[in-house]
């Protein structure tokens, strides 16, 4: 059932693919760049932020005040916190957009579930940012996002109470809220980059910046839209009365939206079931090559004799599998016998592509069931027939 | 006709000239693509070498078929910036442009060895373009490289050797004497 359904995504995906590659060729297709936009948006996030951080005052009354302030009279203040509002919503896009770009395409399989797993707690920080950033405002919808957080967190069994403190500083609205709100906004955002670093480990060469016409696009559009719906806060919060709406941004307060018509509890349980599935989503189908119809060539060995330490191997691998240590003794070859590395294979990483191979000029890498010699006598054959 | 009969029998063969190509496996899908024996079910003249990925292929492989009797080589990826190892099209792309850089130096015509990109779904465009290629192969004259025997010709691919690296030397090794006439 599942295997199918991701079959059909997958066709769906890939017809999307055509249907862009008509407009944009392939090495411009926005599709292919997600990550790299999200990479892009998350810097803009970082920059603006830290413009905002610097006006931004942390206290019931002067946090509506500053960021009003900011808005109104700060020169480009009120394009800052608009780039900041809208590129956050660019980042949830593209973020959802690589997500299911790389589940519906199987990029989750073989030795990739750590960029895939890394990339749900990337995830989940992403939505906690973002909602605690709507509550530094301190308006009338920010009143409500704390008050409706905190009711859900203290219903939570056991833990609840302890939850509600760790995020607001206890129970009503303390004078720690905003600071540890503050907190709550810039300390995720710097773990955001502690997970991308785990996200780019076992990647060469990741796509870390869009091309350039797509990183203009990108910037144009959140800066068009600055221009054209500009950010304004709602009515400030007043503490003795409780907020009646609550404005909707859909990409990140759907929760909240949710809350209506579930309790808050079923919420959280859901947010755990659907964060707990996210990560098993890599082991769901433990399939083997042979079970995917594919030949089980097995994971790249190098030739120690042949190894010239020359590093080809070593730039092309995708997936960072290879590294080089010194060698404590010459090769066998002519090539290999003044080398000072050589090239070792880290198993757990390899995804058995062999793209090693196809780099290694010196014959020093192997697939052990997909052999050279296997493939020169197909060729042969094929010659000859 | 009277130059037919000067051409090695490989170009001008009834069922049109060998092509062998190397098929990545998340690239098109081969199902109803391909015989049995690898062959594909539209172009009997073309072999298809299901490999795991486009980048595998090394550069020496095309020239080995080439060597042995192929007429024309090509290796299908997927769409460039589409690869399923991130890079696999992308290397193998360069790695053909290089390849056919050094092989026109040795006087081989360069339009014989191609690079096809099709995603999984793509198999129609897929035939198209290597009927294309076929066709375009169909139109050369002789066979991929020059003979050997004659002393004038032979010295083009040694001189080139060194440039090709002692392992990719080896690899041809054995592989041209006996066989240029099929």
């Amino acid at each position: 059932m599942y295997k199918r359904l991701l079959a059909g995504l997958l066709a769906a995906t890939l017809r999307v693919d055509t249907l862009v590659a008509r407009v944009y060729p392939d090495d411009f297709n926005p599709l292919y760049y997600t990550g790299g936009l999200a990479n892009l948006f998350l810097t803009v996030l970082v920059l603006s932020g830290i413009f905002l951080f610097l006006y931004y005052t942390p206290s019931f009354d002067q946090a509506y005040t500053s960021v009003q302030f900011l808005t109104l009279d700060v020169p480009y203040g009120q394009i800052i916190r608009g780039i900041h509002r809208y590129s956050a919503d660019g980042f949830m896009i593209v973020v959802l957009l690589h997500l299911f770009r790389n589940w519906f395409t199987e990029r989750f399989r073989f030795s990739r579930d750590e960029p895939w797993i890394s990339g749900m707690m990337l995830l989940t920080l992403t939505g906690f940012i973002g909602v605690t950033g709507y509550m530094l405002v301190w308006d009338q919808r920010s009143e409500a996002l704390v008050a409706m957080t905190a009711n859900a967190a203290a219903q939570v069994p056991l833990v609840g109470g302890w939850l509600r403190h760790a995020l607001f500083g206890g129970t009503g609205l303390t004078d720690l809220l905003l600071p540890r709100l503050l907190f709550l906004h810039i300390g995720p955002a710097v773990g955001l980059y502690v997970f991308l670093w785990w996200h780019y480990t076992r990647i060469r060469h990741p796509k870390v910046w869009p091309p350039a016409v797509w990183t203009l696009f990108a910037l144009g559009f959140v800066v068009l839209l600055t221009g054209l719906i500009p950010v304004t806060s709602q009515a400030p919060a007043v503490v003795s009365q409780r907020p009646q709406t609550l404005a909707i941004d859909w990409l990140f307060l759907t929760p909240y939206w949710a809350m209506r018509f579930l309790p808050p509890l079923v919420l959280i349980a859901l947010a755990v079931v659907l964060i707990g599935y996210g990560l098993y989503i890599p082991y769901q189908l433990p399939e083997t090559r042979s079970e995917l119809g594919l030949k089980d060539s097995g994971v790249a060995q190098v030739i120690d004799a042949n190894c010239t330490g020359c590093e080809l191997c070593y730039y092309d691998c995708p997936y960072n599998a290879i590294v080089m240590v010194p060698s404590p003794n010459p090769g066998v070859t002519k090539a290999a016998q003044a080398r000072k590395l050589r090239a070792v294979i880290l198993e757990s990483r390899c995804v058995e592509c062999g793209i090693c191979v196809g780099a290694c000029p010196f014959e020093a890498l192997e697939l052990p069931r997909l052999l050279q010699k296997d493939i020169h006598e197909k060729v042969l054959s094929a010659c000859q027939s | 006709m009277p130059e037919l009969a000067d051409r090695p029998p490989s170009a001008a063969g009834r069922r049109g000239p060998k092509i062998v190509g190397f098929l990545c496996d998340w690239a098109v899908a081969s199902q109803g693509l391909v015989r049995d024996d690898g062959t594909m079910r539209d172009l009997p003249n073309v072999t298809l070498i299901k490999i795991p990925c486009s980048g595998f292929t090394r550069p020496a492989w095309l020239e080995f078929a080439l060597r042995n009797g192929a007429d024309g080589v090509f290796v299908c990826g997927c769409p460039l910036g589409d690869c399923f190892n991130r890079y696999g099209n992308n290397l193998i792309g360069d790695r053909v442009e290089q390849l056919r850089r050094r092989l026109e130096r040795q006087k081989v015509n360069p339009e014989r060895i191609g690079a096809l990109f099709y995603g999984k779904h793509a198999g129609a465009a897929f035939v198209d373009a290597v009927r294309a290629f076929s066709d375009r192969v169909a139109g050369m004259p002789g066979p991929a490289f020059p003979p050997r025997k004659p002393a004038p010709a032979a010295a083009g691919p040694a001189s080139a050797a060194p440039r090709t690296g002692p392992a990719a030397q080896d690899g041809q090794a054995g592989a041209p004497a006996g066989r240029e006439g099929t």
